[in-house]
């Protein structure tokens, strides 16, 4: 089998979420291939539109009937593209990649995830997931940082997050337009630790957004007591191929594609900070 | 496995069997330089060549390349894989660049596959041939990779005098030879292997100290001599980076490559094309909005460096064979072997 030949994809449903990014519903056309596929939470795909290139994006949800939800910002060649397409077009697909989130070491644990912008894309798959298997995790603490609130991605689905049980949202913009409404607190998602409900004991850190939102937030972690150990993040880079051949999404003596996304902060720590 | 010995001046014999079955591709000088080549006649050989430019790497994992094409046809694309099935030989390449393509070999094979090189791979033949005077930057005795082989081949060629020592290494290679009227080699035959490759390892002169290398380069990601690589130069005369690459180009282990489209005029086909990439140039840790996760020059000789010294993500399958032809295109004089003995304190700027 050739690893690089994308599949076709049918884009079946497109739900507007801000100004410049669309959540997708996808299926493969190939309806043997979309029964085989499962992917986790927090993998992503290699889409790709014949004459624009590709790109590797992360995965917002998967439903009953196979189909997967994408989110996508407009912000290159690719996306740009992909924003311009209807329902009913097509796009290629291949994946999914990487390891997802590390949701069987969550079992047991209280799970805070802290994330920012685009982040919550790869970790919405986990709130539902903890969602319908509720009984095998602890308490669920979600810090949502954006720009502002009208940047907030899966605003519909807020109030769902809040009635999941044991469950707290904490939101935080960095500028609140003056005729708003919303009850968003101005700040970082790390102005947002002091009032958090998670202790470090028995509890897993599930980390996402822009780099250097993730290295300080991991490292205020670290000042009120949360172990390396207990904190994933998971991390952007350029790729061109999603199998760890094309080089470009290399950190250390790993590759982002294959051996991540997701890293474990005391793994990777070394080469996110001085760079 | 069977040896045999062939004069010299009968090698034409032999490249002519080699032609009956393959396109064949050797060291051939047409400048100052050698080159790999088609071969289509003896005289077009070289075989007493130090360094070519570029490595054979370009036969398997090609400077630029296309997957597939696509292409659209009733408001649906149809792809094509576009694959090269062409049976190769190549005839006189060096113990270093037969260690590189073992290297690509498992780099490429690794967790996933990579059909195009594996399909390349598949239909060559490899007729090595051990290193009787090295090139003034190799340090491959340093590395393990040679100057002599003893893996990898399927036909190796030793120049003993006026004739060659004649190893057969695979199937595929006693298959080549049989039809050939080859004496077979004598013990006196192999003590002059011996000699000469003796004499040969005393001739290289340049070294690198390779004990636990990955390992302290890994310890030592904020050295200052990448900032004097990058900024300051002065690394054993050498000037500042210029970030252009050459040395990746000419590395027969770098293996890092972009991926881009092209379209026809009529925007209704195109195909997906891949060309090799360098960890040198800025736009390679460039994501959305901007980011850039290699911005500084110092950033990305030293990735580079790490890779070559097997402490990045590649690890051994993209490390060093120490053929020493970045230290030859190296505009600004960066030398590796000299970056090592900095690191590991031996040596002060």
């Amino acid at each position: 089998m050739n690893e690089y030949s994308p599949n076709l994809a049918v884009i079946k449903k497109i739900r507007k979420e801000t100004h410049d990014t669309n959540t997708y519903t996808l299926e493969f056309s190939d309806k043997k291939l979309q029964k085989s596929f499962s992917p986790a939470p927090g993998q992503f795909m290699m889409l790709s539109l014949f004459g624009i290139g590709e790109s590797a994006i992360s995965l917002s949800g998967t439903s009953n009937n196979g189909s997967v939800t994408t989110t996508i910002r407009n912000v290159g060649s690719v996306t740009n593209a992909v924003l311009r397409l209807k329902e009913g077009d097509f796009i290629g697909m291949r994946g999914p990649y990487g390891n997802g989130w590390p949701l069987e070491r969550a079992e047991g644990k209280n799970v805070l995830i802290v994330v920012g912008g685009m982040g919550i894309v790869p970790l919405r798959g986990v709130v539902n997931y903890i969602k319908n298997n509720r009984k095998k995790f602890g308490d669920l603490e979600i810090i949502y940082g954006a720009r502002t609130p009208d940047d907030m991605l899966f605003r519909y689905e807020f109030e769902k997050w809040k009635q999941i049980k044991n469950t707290r949202l904490d939101l935080t913009v960095d500028e609140l337009p003056i005729e708003t409404t919303s009850k968003c607190k101005i700040g970082l998602v790390t102005s947002c630790f002091p009032s958090m409900k998670t202790h470090h004991k028995n509890a897993i850190v599930l980390v996402c957004g822009p780099e250097i939102m993730m290295r300080y937030a991991a490292k205020c972690l670290e000042t009120i007591g949360f172990k390396d150990r207990q904190i994933y993040l998971s991390l952007e880079r350029r790729m061109k191929c999603g199998i760890g051949k094309c080089g470009h999404c290399q950190i250390g003596l790993k590759y982002v594609c294959k051996d991540g996304p997701v890293f474990n902060y005391a793994d990777i720590k070394p080469f996110i900070h001085p760079l | 496995m069977n040896s045999y010995i062939i004069e010299k001046k009968d090698m034409n014999i032999l490249l002519d069997r080699f032609l009956e079955d393959y396109k064949v591709f050797g060291p051939t000088r047409p400048g100052a330089d050698s080159t790999f080549d088609e071969i289509t006649s003896i005289k077009q050989l070289h075989l007493d060549y130090t360094s070519t430019v570029l490595p054979p790497k370009k036969f398997f994992h090609p400077p630029k390349e296309t997957l597939f094409s696509f292409e659209l046809k009733n408001d649906k694309f149809t792809t094509k894989e576009s694959i090269q099935d062409e049976k190769i030989l190549i005839l006189g390449i060096h113990p270093c660049d037969v260690h590189a393509i073992l290297k690509l070999d498992k780099f490429f094979s690794a967790d996933f596959n990579d059909t195009y090189y594996q399909n390349r791979r598949k239909n060559t033949v490899l007729v090595a041939i051990n290193c009787v005077e090295p090139s003034e930057h190799s340090f491959c005795s340093s590395m393990g990779t040679g100057p002599y082989l003893d893996e990898g081949y399927d036909i190796l060629l030793t120049d003993i005098g006026t004739k060659y020592l004649v190893e057969i290494g695979s199937k595929t290679g006693q298959k080549l030879v049989e039809g050939v009227n080859l004496r077979k080699a004598t013990e006196t035959d192999f003590h002059e292997k011996e000699r000469r490759l003796k004499l040969m390892e005393k001739k290289i002169k340049k070294f690198m100290n390779t004990t636990w290398l990955p390992r302290i380069v890994r310890e030592n990601l904020d050295h200052e001599v990448w900032l004097d690589l990058g900024e300051h130069g002065g690394v054993d005369g050498s000037f500042p980076c210029l970030s252009c690459g050459s040395c990746s180009l000419v590395c027969p282990t770098c293996y890092c490559y972009d991926v881009y489209d092209t379209t026809d005029l009529s925007l209704m086909s195109g195909t997906r094309n891949r060309e090799l990439d360098s960890c040198q140039l800025l736009e390679y840790g460039e994501v959305a909005l901007g980011g850039n996760f290699r911005r500084d020059r110092k950033d990305r000789i030293r990735h580079w460096m790490l890779c070559k010294f097997g402490a990045a993500a590649g690890g051994k399958n993209s490390s060093c064979v120490g053929c020493g032809r970045c230290i030859r295109v190296c505009p600004s004089k960066i030398d590796l072997t000299e970056v090592a003995k900095v690191i590991r304190g031996g040596k002060q700027r």
